[in-house]
């Protein structure tokens, strides 16, 4: 009996819960059209770093907002990109949810893949301030073609390196690496007692594709060529390569780095016994301004010139960092598309941005805005970076290939571990890579 | 005990026609609800070609019959159930050597037993989200491990990379699942007769034949029941992988649950997944049928079957 009542219990406890969910997810669409007594629900992702002058700004667009257009914004945040996933999955089932939505840049093909967004024809493009407002690059991953896009981009938050001022100015360095091939030139230089050239995060799940993307765009390589997938090539082999012969054969980071984690590598660096953070953006800033390495660092572009040459190919892309920061989608389910784009008008504001980029220490996307901060020496390498953005290729199949070429490094840790990946392993590695990618391109509709 | 007993009067005076069925319905609605509607969608998923690119029109998307399960077989579904299961058999052969001793050594009392007894549930009440982040730092590379054995003269190991990452995953496992063993010994030796243990005093009996003989006989069915639960737990824990490696994951903790999170979430194939989850339900099945059916724990005394 007892353990009956207690199934029961969780039982219609398990119900309440179900259909508290499903009131929230019904939540976002009362009422339609534009102005007085709606509620925009826009969903962001959460801020950890500056959580309190994140929500500041929230509230200063909503106010504004407010008195704008009589509509509330609600923000919604989430935590992860998962998350993100897991809200535009269930929003796009139960064609109910959030209006606005701030999308990552690697995620915005997966949610342009669903068809669950409004795309932008030249009428809403001039509604959000037409598309000269933006910097160019950031307009890179809006979609698939000119004709279909549905990003509107929000901020930057490109890829650089951080550099050791001091170590490099003790070793007669003047300027930082612009080819990698300089950059291993200089670690090797850097590496000494307990003092390593480069952090190199090997274990996070983010970063090292982004090495071996970079490399191979700058090589002429795009890795995704219409349909194909171009990862079981020398190009890409030679980036992996030089990604794994820095702990491997040069020698220039601290063999623990097979177990970090991009933060982890950040808080090596911030003791200021490291020449180089190879991968690293604005928002590491405060990490690295709390530790030893306080006034002693400076960002940098990460090199343009593929490793093994002294210029780029003709073919290769100067392509500095992937095209990264946030867009913002309007959903089509929404029935408040007009006041939607409103908003994301005034998020896309110079004034706006700059706010926001006072706030969190996101890079604006609109170009008025961003050309204000390049006289911050400090800053100028990042702005530089973001202008020098280049797309992953836009196909639903992005995901699945960025985490095959991740899962080339988990594989490959343990032969780091013991000092080579020999040809055989890496081919083989690659070899699977392609399979993935390629079965995911040929699903791709 | 008793309250078995009182149920047994209580249903004598009700015959089998008279008995109030319909008072079920509320119950078999939310079963309904919540089991049975979600399982039969997720075998309806199964057998459609679901992904990101047909997820907003899922109720139209392509039937592919059994297409997603022969791709769950020939990629590495096959590979992952062996890595789950070894994982959760050799994890629940392990704990239960050490949960029976602490269960017996915590039996009779002594000055600091309630101490003792609550330090042995700490890995238990620990959230599994904590006890993975604490062992992956404890065991990075140049983590608190491999310094300590340095100490002591021994090279350490790769222990979250590679093939030493499925032992890291069962010590782990062993570390933060043992005191469930121990709970559930600990309430078999409770429910031993204080005469059994006078029985076996005035047999002169010593304490390893009473512990073999007397003893552990009582505790084979709470101990059996718990390595049944345990193994289903292990089986099922994707937490711990996914907190301790990361996704993806080193292929020799591709646990079964891992590889449908990263197929689901990450490759976002939910037909393909789901295809792979009910295999991992069916094959979960296998054992708690065999133990219900040896058990007969369906069947009351006063049951249906007679």
């Amino acid at each position: 009996m007892g353990r009956r009542r207690m199934r029961a219990v969780v039982a219609v406890a398990g119900a309440v819960t179900l259909a508290a969910g499903l009131g929230a997810c019904g939540g976002g669409d009362e009422g339609g059209g534009g102005g007085a007594g709606k509620t925009l629900n826009v969903l962001i992702g959460a801020n950890t770093q500056y959580p309190q002058e994140f929500r500041a700004w929230q509230k200063s667009i909503a106010d504004r907002f407010k008195a704008q257009t009589g509509a509330t914004v609600e923000f919604e945040e989430f935590a992860t990109a998962n998350d993100e996933l897991t809200k535009i999955q269930t929003s796009v089932v139960s064609g109910a949810g959030p209006d606005v939505y701030a999308v990552g840049t690697t995620l915005t093909p997966t949610a342009y893949s669903t068809g669950a967004f409004v795309k932008l024809d030249d009428e809403r493009w001039q509604k959000v301030g037409g598309k000269e407002r933006f910097v160019p690059a950031t307009l890179g991953i809006s979609g698939p073609d000119q004709q279909n896009q549905v990003g509107v981009p929000f901020v930057s938050r490109p890829f650089v390196m951080a550099y050791n001022t001091e170590l490099l100015r003790a070793a007669g360095i003047s300027r930082p690496a612009t080819t990698w091939d300089e950059l291993r030139e200089h670690a090797k230089q850097l590496t000494k007692g307990d003092q390593y050239g480069l952090a190199v995060a090997y274990k996070d799940n983010f970063d090292p594709w982004k090495f071996v993307w970079g490399m191979s765009v700058q090589a002429g390589n795009p890795l995704v060529d219409g349909r194909t997938a171009r990862l079981q090539d020398p190009i890409v082999r030679q980036a992996y390569q030089t990604y794994f012969g820095w702990v491997t054969t040069d020698k220039v980071v601290d063999p623990a780095a097979i177990g970090w984690t991009n933060s982890q590598a950040i808080a090596e660096f911030a003791e200021g016994k490291t020449g180089y953070m190879a991968l690293t953006s604005t928002t590491a800033a405060k990490a690295l301004d709390d530790g030893a390495v306080k006034g002693k660092w400076s960002f940098a572009l990460l090199p343009t010139v593929p490793p093994g040459a002294a210029s780029r190919p003709a073919t290769g892309v100067e392509a500095a960092s992937i095209l990264s920061g946030d867009n913002l989608l309007v959903a089509d389910y929404s029935d408040n598309q007009d006041l939607a784009f409103e908003f994301v008008k005034m998020a896309t504001e110079q004034d706006t941005q700059l706010d926001y980029y006072k706030a969190v220490g996101n890079l604006p996307a609109n170009a008025a805005a961003l050309q204000t901060l390049q006289s911050d020496p400090k800053l100028a390498p990042v702005a530089q970076a973001a202008q020098k953005s280049v797309a992953t290729p836009f196909t639903g199949a992005w995901a699945d290939i960025q985490l095959a070429m991740t899962n080339v490094v988990v594989q490959s840790i343990p032969d780091l571990s013991k000092g080579s990946v020999s040809d055989a392993q890496l081919d083989g590695r690659l070899a699977d890579a392609q399979k993935s990618a390629q079965s995911a391109l040929d699903r791709a509709k | 005990m008793t309250e078995q007993s009182t149920t047994r009067t209580r249903r004598r005076g009700v015959t089998e026609q008279q008995r109030p069925l319909w008072l079920l319905t509320p119950g078999g609605l939310l079963m309904t609800l919540i089991i049975l509607v979600p399982l039969l969608l997720a075998v309806y998923i199964s057998l459609i070609d679901l992904d990101q690119y047909t997820l907003r029109r899922w109720l139209d998307a392509p039937f592919i019959g059994l297409r997603n399960f022969t791709e769950a077989f020939e990629s590495g579904l096959p590979r992952s159930i062996w890595i789950s299961v070894s994982f959760a058999v050799i994890s629940t052969a392990a704990t239960v050597p050490f949960g029976i001793a602490a269960a017996v050594a915590t039996q009779n009392a002594f000055r600091g037993r309630a101490l003792v007894r609550a330090v042995f549930l700490i890995p238990y009440v620990l959230p599994s989200f904590v006890v993975a982040t604490v062992w992956r730092t404890m065991l990075q590379p140049d983590g608190i491990v491999n310094t300590m054995l340095a100490k002591v003269g021994v090279d350490g190991a790769l222990w979250l990379s590679g093939p030493t990452s499925f032992w890291t995953l069962i010590l782990v496992e062993i570390w933060a699942a043992w005191p469930f063993i121990y709970l559930m010994a600990l309430a078999g030796l409770q429910s031993v007769d204080g005469e059994v243990h006078e029985a076996s005093a005035i047999d002169g009996a010593n304490w390893w034949p009473k512990l073999t003989h007397v003893i552990l006989p009582y505790l084979r069915g709470p101990v059996l029941l718990a390595c049944l639960l345990a193994t289903l737990h292990h089986i099922n824990n994707f937490t711990l992988p996914y907190v301790l490696f990361g996704a993806p994951a080193p292929d020799d903790v591709n646990v079964m649950p891992m590889i449908v999170y990263v197929t689901s979430f990450q490759g976002l194939r939910f037909g393909l997944s789901a295809a792979m989850a009910i295999v991992s339900l069916l094959l979960i099945a296998i054992p708690l049928f065999a133990y219900l059916r040896a058990l007969r724990l369906d069947v009351h005394e006063d049951g249906g079957r007679k």
